[in-house]
């Protein structure tokens, strides 16, 4: 299987790869690289065949607002936090090095400086008087990363106590923050300069030779930080952690439920992010050798978000061509158009077209590009994810081919099993809701190798017991033992850690991510990359992720035919009985040893759900304990050992499947609510039962 | 001047301002009750209901402070400038509702937001490029009444603001109690798609909810232009910023809440004038809502609706 | 140069130029391409137009009257406000200042409005060479010598003012304020802007030094619209005046509410308060009793400042404000620098055009302009106005409604 190729492949066709077309011949993997490097040489060699000097300062300004739209990116993009208040994160890191470069602050020196002044951080200068003062002199070069970090550090303080909100209250946090920071540089006049602005930036040296204020040695330092951003962007996108950002952003219930630390992976969001503001901002001010409040209020962090919108939201490019076209349209281009525009008026002899100014329409120009944009294309110039590929003719109309076990190997699944043992053990499980009583001192055994099923009438409490087991509903009491270990109060993402992993009810993949990116996303908990070893990618991340994908591949394959050809395709589009089984083989891919099916074979016909009940003996065949919720009674008789009836939140029955569909407080439980419900015109589980 | 006449006074102040946070809160939390959206646009709203208002007024022969008006001609052309302004506004927002943000009803995702801060600068940019960027004397035809209650004074104006707000929510109130629309309404903030299903119209709704909320802006920037006696292109952002925080603060989609929301912002609002710095009445503003939220995630009265995640 | 001799030759000049472009055919001309800097959009674009017609309205004259024979002015405007800012922003203009520089037509500039746009665009134009006149950016930082290295890397001075800094404006009033208004006590307010802090700061500094009581200072938000809060707690503290650092944005609210306040306090600003804004937006009464000052000297009798004004309001229907009059000023100077380099035969380009610039020894409307080695302008008069309605005059008339009461004491 050419996994590789074929990701390379999912990720190549885009807008631009369009614009490729004459490369038709050239093999897809190579197109987009060759396109990459057209686009650096050129920008390379930009102040060469176009020698303005005002131009190559549009474009390193324009370069700056990519870098920030790339950092923003990663925070609404990736991770799906609305964050109106970026421009905070560019002002900190402005105004980090704006001070500690300038004369600023001038503290009497004293011998605590010494060391500073050996590594040249600081200088010894006369002040006012005769005392000495103490000038900082932090270098452009250290300023990057000191800044980035110190970007990043204040991007935690503030996400940690408000990252948990839900997205609009998040929104209107940042965008309060967004308020804050600038009103603090303009009241913090002794650190800050205030209103007046910053005096006397230092312009960055390199080899002892100053930038100054030519516009050419900044417009290279920016390309390079938008490249390397673009590059770190790309890297953390396509592994661990931008899959965990994504699984966050698409759905975080079952992102939880995946093992993902939901809080952490949105504070580091939010760190990275703020990290690239932070560079900007250093990168900002030195080339303005000034600063002043006014430069990061409320429409700046409004235009970066403009800017990734119009490139399209997540996509890494998107957000580089929608910074350049924006910034350039406004510094450089409108002007030019009015220009042509007004010539072009008294040519043809049009008053209007003479006189017209486009330039203070700039904002209006703005607002209309921001709402036609979201009606008419919301992916944005370069949409971050291509439409799913068709199948072939042949992989559509293929004979349907059962997975099997036999020539699989899925080393590990289901871990070591002895028999007799307790996997699950729960006690006493209380969950009540308001005055609600979902669940009621609930008792259940699950052995170790085994298949139990929890039956019930709609409403009994059997999903409310899944959620307690994952933690998705805390539960007033009792007692949940895995393999002997209390795992009651643990976060969601934990348990699956422990090794329980579950499938939704009403399904809860990640819609716009593929199959294989969702069965990678399972797989979240067993991988160790972090986000320094994605971006630099050691030999091991690159091991590890093929054997990741190896893994998904596998598990795709227990469903036969049915998902492997599929694996490229964004699961939005999927049949409902393959999101089904996609979901399960996403809650596989985690190597769990108990699996937790709410209802897997809903809304399957009967050779489907015959089909799944075999790959389910399977697993279990394979040593895999499986805690069940079914409707169907047919399959529950075919698959579990032991059944247990839920009703009121009670457990009323339990016992081997066919002792069970003889109790009389079975039959009640279900009959009399399906005599009441008849009423109602509602006859649903009725058919199931019968 | 007496500490309590002070703080007496400046609880006025601060009530005065909070009445006009409440009313444009109201409209945020209408909205976001039902569509779970921040309409953005709702600031420009405001900032255009002011112009409309002003613009009613001088056609009514009113301009500056010269004209003074009392009695019935009084009541008559404020009840007259209000209805306009209310309707204008109204209809605006219905208007917003209907070309941009109806296509994109069913989009997840910050799509409709960020339309809403589209329309917003479009909004913002007409009203600069047409009536330009100086503050605008707005009539004021009230006479200059004022009442002195111990050591504070109590001017005319305010006593407006307060008598129209508090008439303007609670007939919001009624409504949403009380008529078939309301409940509708609550019906479709609860849940959606079972409100459709038992017959509501949930287009109908949703119009009437922006149709409401917007006026009840429009009435705001009235007011704003009687208290103040100025309008000016940028009167939206700080205070639709501050009617925001509002509404979050007493819980959005809340109605009760985002009036008491509203006084207590303005409250905040005034004592950080007297007892802080005005120049940091914005960091005290945010940092009240960030405790708020970290401590109470629903605000301080909980939404009215369950989340819809 | 709106002088009575120029405007009496007016309209007798733009007959013979028409004539004489018929004749020599317009060709004949060489351009002096001037470059304008400033935010024509965003929150700051009202007041740059009314700077940006005065300066074209300068050369228009310039060209009309044939002030230097065979050349012709040309006003080229860039704007430094944009959608990414939302108001000025430094980057565009230091790329603007760049684009100044490498047009080898453009020997002169005019602007910034703002002096973080001043910070940013100062140390191109050194390199470049090329002056630039701000008419309204009054932050000292820039042509002070402390700052030089930063500033004007290349030496000379670039960076040329005819409105006085921070540094005279705020000190000369306080002074005033102190000894002819024999204030006791004060509370100070400014608007958050730079123009605004730096005139307060300034203000505080010397007033203090004069025994007054510094009641307190707080910060207006000039996007919020409610300031009483502020205004009832400086009440309460019952200062015999309040002086308000800032422009019109804030100030229009702030008269309006501290006349309800407290009508009899006194209130005074600097020249940012002397612009037809207040006396439209406010109105009277709120207006009525403000003082303002103005970085220049009134001549009295002398009725250019209201020529100016009915040339300006003729030609644009809106009234100039203050830094109307010093843009034209800085118009009238790049004129008569072209006008001395063709005397003296030399080339108009950037360097020479700074060098004349320099030694400039120009009438204006607001006197004889003249730099010092820094580029700030020589006379340091600083006058003292105060708003006294006067109803047979228009009501948004600054020359009008702003009655001159003296010039305040230098310290």
């Amino acid at each position: 299987m050419p996994v590789s190729a074929q990701t390379e492949q999912a990720t190549g066709r885009t807008a631009v790869s369009r614009l490729a077309r004459p490369f038709v011949a050239i093999p897809v993997v190579w197109r987009r690289q060759i396109l990459i490097w057209l686009v650096l040489f050129a920008a390379l060699l930009f102040p060469l065949y176009h020698n303005n000097d005002a131009d190559i300062d549009a474009m390193a300004n324009a370069a700056a607002y990519a870098t920030l739209a790339l950092g923003l990116n990663i925070v609404v993009g990736f991770a799906g936090l609305l964050d109106l208040g970026y421009a905070a994160f560019f002002a900190i890191g402005a105004y980090a090095y704006g001070v500690l470069s300038s004369f600023q602050l001038e503290p009497p020196w004293s011998p605590f400086w010494a060391p500073f002044q050996y590594l040249g951080l600081v200088a010894q200068i006369p002040g006012d008087g005769n005392a000495m003062v103490v000038h900082f002199t932090l270098s452009f070069w250290l300023a990057l990363p000191f800044a980035a970090a110190l970007a990043a550090g204040c991007g935690v303080a503030f996400g940690l106590p408000t990252l948990r909100l839900r997205g609009d209250y998040l929104a209107i946090v940042t965008l309060g923050f967004g308020e804050i920071v600038p009103i603090v540089v303009r009241n913090w006049s002794d650190l800050t300069n205030g209103a007046a602005g910053l005096n006397g930036v230092a312009a960055p040296h390199l080899f002892g030779w100053s930038f100054g204020v030519n516009a050419t040695p900044y417009y290279y330092v920016s390309i390079a930080l938008v490249a390397l951003l673009v590059f770190v962007s790309t890297r953390l996108r396509d592994s661990r952690i931008g899959r965990a950002w994504m699984a966050i952003r698409e759905d975080e219930i079952a992102a939880g439920a995946m093992g993902v630390n939901r809080t952490n992976y949105k504070l580091l969001a939010f760190a990275i992010g703020a990290a690239f503001a932070g560079m900007t901002g250093v990168f900002y001010v030195a080339k303005l050798q000034t600063a002043t409040p006014e430069m990061f209020g409320f429409p700046v962090s409004v235009m970066i978000l403009v800017m990734i919108v119009f490139g399209g939201i997540g996509s890494i490019w998107g957000a580089v061509v929608g910074a350049f076209v924006l910034q350039l349209l406004q510094s450089w281009w409108l002007e030019d158009l009015t220009g042509w525009l007004n010539s072009l008026g008294v040519l043809i002899g049009n008053n209007w077209l003479a006189h017209i100014d486009l330039v203070p329409s700039i904002e209006l120009i703005f607002g209309i590009i921001l709402v036609f944009m979201m009606l008419f294309r919301r992916q944005g110039l370069i949409p971050a994810y291509k439409p799913s590929e068709a199948l072939t003719f042949e992989q559509q109309s293929a004979q349907v081919r059962l997975g099997g076990f036999e020539d699989l190997k899925l080393s590990g699944l289901g871990g070591d099993v002895r028999t007799g043992a307790l996997a699950l053990e729960i006690r006493g499980v209380t969950v009540k809701f308001g005055g609600l009583v979902a669940l009621n001192a609930v008792d259940i055994d699950v052995p170790s190798g085994g298949v139990v099923a929890v039956i019930g009438p709609n409403g009994s409490g059997k999903s409310t017991l899944f959620n307690a087991i994952t933690a998705l509903v805390p539960a007033d009491g009792g007692s949940i033992r895995f393999h002997g270990e209390e795992i009651l109060g643990l976060p969601d993402y934990q348990i699956l850690h422990k090794g329980i992993a579950r499938t939704f009810q009403n399904i809860r993949l990640f819609p716009n991510l593929t199959v294989l990116q969702n069965l990678l996303i399972g797989e979240h908990a067993r991988l160790r990359t972090g986000p320094f070893s994605a971006v630099i990618r050691p030999p091991g991340t690159r091991a590890e992720e093929k054997a990741a994908t190896t893994w998904a591949m596998e598990i795709l394959s227990i469903f036969g035919n049915r998902l492997v050809p599929r694996a490229n395709q964004a699961v939005s589009g999927l049949s409902y009985a393959n999101r089904r089984r996609t979901e399960i083989a996403r809650a596989l891919a985690s190597r769990p040893r108990l699996l937790l099916l709410d209802e897997p074979t809903a809304g399957m016909n009967p050779a489907e759900t015959l089909e799944l009940a075999g790959q389910i003996r399977g697993l279990k065949k394979l040593g895999l304990t499986v805690l069940l919720i079914e409707h169907k009674l047919d399959v529950v008789t075919t698959l579990a050992d032991t059944v247990y009836v839920l009703d009121h939140g009670e457990v009323i029955a339990q016992g081997r499947p066919d002792e069970v569909r003889r109790n009389e407080e079975v039959l009640r439980a279900y009959l009399g609510r399906n005599v009441q419900a008849a009423h109602a015109g509602e006859a649903v589980g009725a058919a199931n039962v019968a | 001047m007496t500490f309590s006449d002070l703080l007496l006074q400046q609880t006025i102040n601060g009530l005065s301002l909070g009445a006009m946070y409440a009313l444009l809160a109201l409209g945020f939390t209408l909205v976001y009750g039902i569509l779970e959206l921040i309409n953005f646009a709702h600031f420009n709203v405001f900032m255009i209901g002011s112009f409309v208002a002003m613009f009613t007024l001088q056609s009514f022969g009113l301009s500056g402070q010269s004209v003074v008006l009392t009695g019935l001609p009084l009541v008559g052309v404020l009840v007259a400038a209000f209805i306009v302004t209310m309707l204008f506004s109204g209809g605006l927002g219905v208007v917003i509702e209907r070309l941009s943000l109806r296509p994109l009803r069913n989009v997840k995702g910050p799509a409709a937001m960020i339309t809403t801060i589209g329309v917003s600068y479009i909004l913002f940019n007409i009203v600069l490029l047409t009536v330009g960027a100086d503050s605008k004397n707005f009539p004021n035809p009230l006479p200059p009444i004022k009442f002195q209650i111990r050591g504070a004074v109590l001017d005319m104006r305010v006593l407006l603001i307060w008598v129209v707000a508090v008439v303007l929510m609670a007939g919001l109130w009624a409504f949403v109690q009380r008529s078939k629309m309301g409940k509708a309404m609550r019906a479709t903030a609860q849940d959606a798609e079972a409100a459709r299903m038992m017959g509501v119209e949930v287009d109908k709704v949703i119009i009437m909810a922006f149709f409401l909320g917007s006026a009840l802006a429009g009435a705001g920037g009235m007011i704003f232009g009687l208290y103040y006696n100025f309008t000016s292109f940028i009167i939206g952002f700080t205070a639709g910023l501050r009617a925001f925080t509002a509404a979050v603060l007493g819980g959005i989609g809340n109605v009760p809440g985002a009036m008491v929301g509203g006084v207590i912002i303005g409250l905040v609002e005034a004592y950080a004038g007297q007892f802080i710095a005005a120049a940091w009445a914005d960091v005290i503003i945010f940092s009240i809502l960030v405790l708020v939220l970290v401590f109470k995630p629903a605000g301080l009265f909980g939404r009215m609706a369950p989340s819809k995640s | 140069m709106i002088t009575r001799r120029i405007a009496g030759q007016l309209l007798a000049a733009t007959a013979a130029v028409a004539v004489a472009n018929k004749v020599g055919g317009a060709s004949a001309e060489q351009v002096v391409k001037v470059g304008i800097n400033l935010p024509l959009t965003g929150a700051d674009a009202e007041s740059a137009v009314r700077i940006q017609h005065a300066i074209q309205l300068a050369f228009e004259d310039a060209n009309a009257s044939d002030a230097v024979p065979g050349f012709r002015f040309e006003a080229v405007s860039f704007d430094d406000g944009t959608a990414t800012a939302g108001q000025y922003d430094p980057a565009q203009a230091a790329t603007n200042a760049r684009k100044m520089v490498s047009d080898p037509q453009i020997v002169a500039a005019v602007g910034p409005q703002m002096s973080g746009s001043g910070k940013a665009m100062s140390p191109i134009l050194s390199e470049g060479d090329l002056a630039i006149i701000t008419p309204s950016s009054t932050n000292p930082d820039i042509t002070n010598p402390k700052f030089a290295s930063q500033y004007r890397p290349a030496g000379k001075a670039i960076y040329f003012r005819t409105v006085t800094t921070d540094a005279f404006q705020g000190p000369n009033m306080a002074n005033y304020m102190a000894d002819n208004l024999h204030i006791k006590t004060i509370y100070i307010l400014d608007d958050s802007g730079a123009y605004g802090v730096g005139i307060a700061d300034a203000f505080q500094q010397q007033i203090g030094k004069k025994g007054v009581k510094v009641l307190g200072r707080d910060r207006l938000d000039p996007k919020a619209a409610d300031y009483n809060a502020v205004l009832t707690k400086i009440k309460s503290l019952n200062p015999d005046a309040i002086y308000y650092g800032g422009v019109g944005q804030a100030g229009v609210k702030l008269a309006k509410q501290a006349y309800d306040i407290m009508p009899k306090v006194i209130k005074a600003g600097g020249d940012g308060v002397m612009s037809p804004e207040l006396l439209t937006a406010a109105g009277f009464p709120a207006a009525q009793g403000w003082y303002a000052t103005q970085a220049a000297p009134h001549v009295a009798g002398d009725n250019k400042a209201a020529q100016f004004v009915a040339h300006y309001k003729g030609k644009y229907g809106q009234s100039p404000d203050d830094y109307s009059i010093t843009a034209y000023d800085a118009g009238l100077v790049i004129v008569d620098a072209a006008k001395r380099l063709v005397a003296e035969k030399k080339q108009i380009n950037k360097s020479n055009m700074r060098d004349a610039i320099q030694t400039a020894k120009v009438p204006t409307i607001q006197g004889t302009v003249m730099f010092d080695e820094n580029g700030d302008i020589k006379d340091r008069t600083v006058s003292v106005y105060q708003v006294n309605k006067d109803m047979t005059k228009p009501l948004d008339d600054v020359s009008a409604q702003y009655n001159y009461i003296g010039v305040a004491p230098q310290s």
